[in-house]
């Protein structure tokens, strides 16, 4: 069970608040590492508000909670908060001369068992 | 916000009368209003049957304990600190037209609205338009909040 | 009443001015700081950096020392970040970086980057955040979503205050409208007059618009609703566009596009258009680099000659795969860059000029403590509308300024 999205990325002033207070702390990853769906899109796929799901795609891939959307529907539209996460799956040409040639992030997400990417992990995979 | 339905669920339901109104329907309406008070239904306090109901009574209607003769309500925890609701509020607007009234922050502790470490605290609220017996409907700032963080009950 | 001491805030590119930081003589808490202020101001108490070498505790003379080493020894040495440091700090930088021949880059590259430039270029009618309080009737808030960003945004300027042609303002002369992909907080606060849009659909919508304006049926979006969006626009005296990089980047460089729809809009009424900058001096620095090189971002100084280059091997894209050594001024690259662009500059010595710990500051070869500009350190800085701001720092510290920083690195090469 799988489901291609694109994913738009926004801005949260509860994040940004966490990330000052520490990016390594619990309250920083909860809202951070998260992808919120479309309601019905949730219920195609399988997955219960606060379930988890690979997002993936030729960039990389992380492991987010799931949140129902409180939006009007968007079927096929996710939205994440813009965060070290968002940016596994993001690719290099959004740091183009006016994002030049980035057509935004499209990522497959799927049912997961695996844990919530930590941030620790990130910065793993950027040193290898 | 609670709503009387979610009030009602955690009640006895048997219509015993002790609180004084006829259906424990009547009584969640009251307690909303806040012209009962949670005590009056002694069956929830004797009973241990509804200990568990009364916990979850006691949480959710923690917010109307902390609300005002107005109603008002701020949750902290959602605020944004922008300041819409300060300089949106007549009130403040009157006391400090050049300052709320054009997007500054308050001087005079006249007002009602005013931000302290990323947050809108509420004072003087008697001057708050939906006080007293001349009171009007203002909704100010709570239509004019992106997040819910005040709002009446 | 007192004559309070305001400070400013340094957290975002509005820079308010009307700031009470806590002192018991004239009040007990801070006053007037946003969410986003207060998290800023408090950071001066949170994970702060220490002069490091290698992950270890080092001396600040030699981080810095070593730092110099570094920098001057590589061949093609990236200096990023600028928009969170004074104008002073970045004039310094760039001397720095014409010495060493490193290229400059700021994230407003991939942000409002190419919209700043022809605002400063003049090219785009603009005006101050002033004049959007006091004549402003319109406010279109595009990709952005300033309760979140610039959270005084709507209250001191742009849809809820009183100015001197707006005295009823938003109650009955201001009109607030969304174009976005999502129902953000700015879009909670005028529901009738947000225009919701899927990611990418930005060229439509802008087209829809011409349409409307020119009495034509437009060929997307809710008909009835954008032929209403028409009639606001018309009926407007004074507009404001507050396009955000959601909206920007979907342009995909045709910022002629945008250029069309500001004339057409002006030859019916008056519009100008303003930048929701990131970072509180991002303008600062745009305007600075476009004073001494001609060119608002993604420059190159040649090692030799100092000659500046701006080609496309320049902007952050290119010019991190290229990077030997990258100095991250004020700003957490590896954080906040898409990761292809991060792990290359991950693989290359980084010199971490910051006030907190960061994931740069973690990974980076040296780390140089930094006092926080606005609250630490003064200077002065540009807002996002261009209006000059002088900072005040509210207290001392042993930290040294970024330009104090830059100058030892200057002086130990």
């Amino acid at each position: 069970m799988a489901m291609e999205v694109k994913v738009a990325t926004f801005r949260d002033i509860f994040q940004y608040e966490a990330g000052r207070k520490g990016m390594h702390s619990e309250e920083y990853l909860q809202l951070s590492a998260q992808i919120i769906m479309d309601k019905e899109d949730l219920t195609n796929l399988g997955v219960k508000d606060g379930g988890r799901v690979l997002a993936e795609n030729e960039i990389g891939s992380v492991v987010l909670v799931a949140r129902t959307s409180a939006d009007k529907a968007h079927p096929g539209v996710a939205f994440m908060i813009e965060s070290p996460w968002s940016h596994q799956l993001e690719d290099d040409e959004r740091c183009k001369q006016g994002a030049l040639g980035f057509r935004g992030i499209s990522a497959k997400v799927s049912p997961s068992q695996d844990n919530v990417t930590e941030l620790s992990e990130i910065v793993q995979r950027l040193k290898e | 916000m609670v709503s009387a339905m979610e009030i009602y669920m955690l009640l006895p339901k048997t219509n015993c009368k002790k609180c004084g109104l006829p259906t424990c329907m009547a009584f969640a309406v009251g307690l909303l209003g806040r012209e009962k008070k949670l005590e009056e239904c002694t069956p929830l306090f004797e009973e241990k049957k509804y200990e568990a109901k009364l916990a979850k009574l006691k949480e959710i209607m923690a917010p109307l304990e902390s609300a005002s003769e107005t109603g008002l309500v701020i949750h902290p925890e959602k605020c944004f600190g922008c300041g819409n609701c300060v300089v949106a509020c007549p009130v403040n607007v009157a006391a400090e037209p050049t300052r709320c009234g054009a997007g500054l922050g308050p001087e005079s502790e006249k007002v009602i609205l005013r931000v302290e470490d990323g947050v809108v605290k509420a004072f003087n609220l008697k001057e708050c338009r939906r006080f007293g017996p001349n009171k009007i409907l203002c909704n100010a700032c709570t239509a004019t909040c992106p997040s819910k963080a005040i709002e009446f009950v | 009443m007192t004559d309070y001491n305001y400070r400013s805030c340094t957290g975002c590119a509005l820079i308010c001015e009307d700031i009470l930081y806590p002192d018991k003589l004239a009040v007990p808490q801070a006053r007037n700081l946003c969410r986003k202020g207060q998290a800023h101001y408090q950071s001066l108490f949170a994970d702060r950096t220490k002069p490091m070498i290698e992950g270890r505790d080092a001396s600040l003379d030699k981080a810095i020392a070593r730092a110099a080493e570094i920098l001057k020894d590589a061949r093609s040495p990236l200096i990023y970040g600028w928009s969170n440091s004074s104008s002073e700090a970045q004039a310094v930088g760039i001397d720095l970086a014409e010495r060493i021949g490193a290229t400059v880059d700021d994230p407003s590259t991939y942000c409002e980057g190419l919209f700043m430039e022809m605002v400063l270029a003049g090219k785009v009618p603009s005006c101050t955040l002033d004049d959007v309080r006091n004549f402003a009737d319109t406010s279109i808030f595009w990709g952005s979503d300033p309760s979140s960003s610039q959270p005084r945004h709507l209250s001191r300027f742009s849809y809820f205050p009183r100015g001197s042609k707006r005295q009823k303002s938003y109650e009955e002369e201001r009109t607030c409208i969304v174009v976005d992909v999502r129902e953000s907080p700015t879009a909670r606060l005028c529901p009738d007059t947000t225009y919701r849009i899927g990611p990418g659909e930005d060229v439509q919508f802008l087209e829809a618009m011409l349409n409307v304006l020119e009495g034509k049926i437009p060929k997307f979006g809710d008909k009835k609703k954008m032929i209403e969006l028409g009639s606001i626009l018309k009926k407007t005296e004074y507009g404001v566009i507050f396009p955000g990089k959601g909206m920007l980047q979907s342009l995909q460089g045709k910022m002629e596009l945008f250029m069309d729809l500001m004339a057409r809009l002006n030859e019916v009424t008056t519009f100008k258009a303003i930048p929701v900058a990131g970072g509180f001096n991002t303008r600062g620095f745009n305007q600075l680099l476009l004073d001494r090189t001609g060119f608002v971002k993604s420059v190159s100084f040649q090692h030799d000659n100092g000659e500046v280059l701006h080609r496309s091997e320049d902007t952050l894209a290119g010019a991190a795969k290229r990077a030997d050594a990258l100095l991250a001024l004020g700003s957490d690259p590896l954080a906040e860059l898409p990761v292809g662009v991060a792990r290359a500059l991950a693989k290359v010595p980084m010199v971490a000029i910051d006030s907190c710990r960061s994931i740069t500051s973690d990974a980076a070869l040296v780390v140089i403590p930094s006092a926080i500009t606005g609250l630490e350190a003064g200077g002065t800085a540009i807002r996002t509308d261009g209006m000059k701001v002088s900072l005040e720092p509210i207290m001392k510290t042993d930290r040294l300024a970024e330009e104090q920083i830059l100058t030892r690195i200057m002086e130990a090469m």
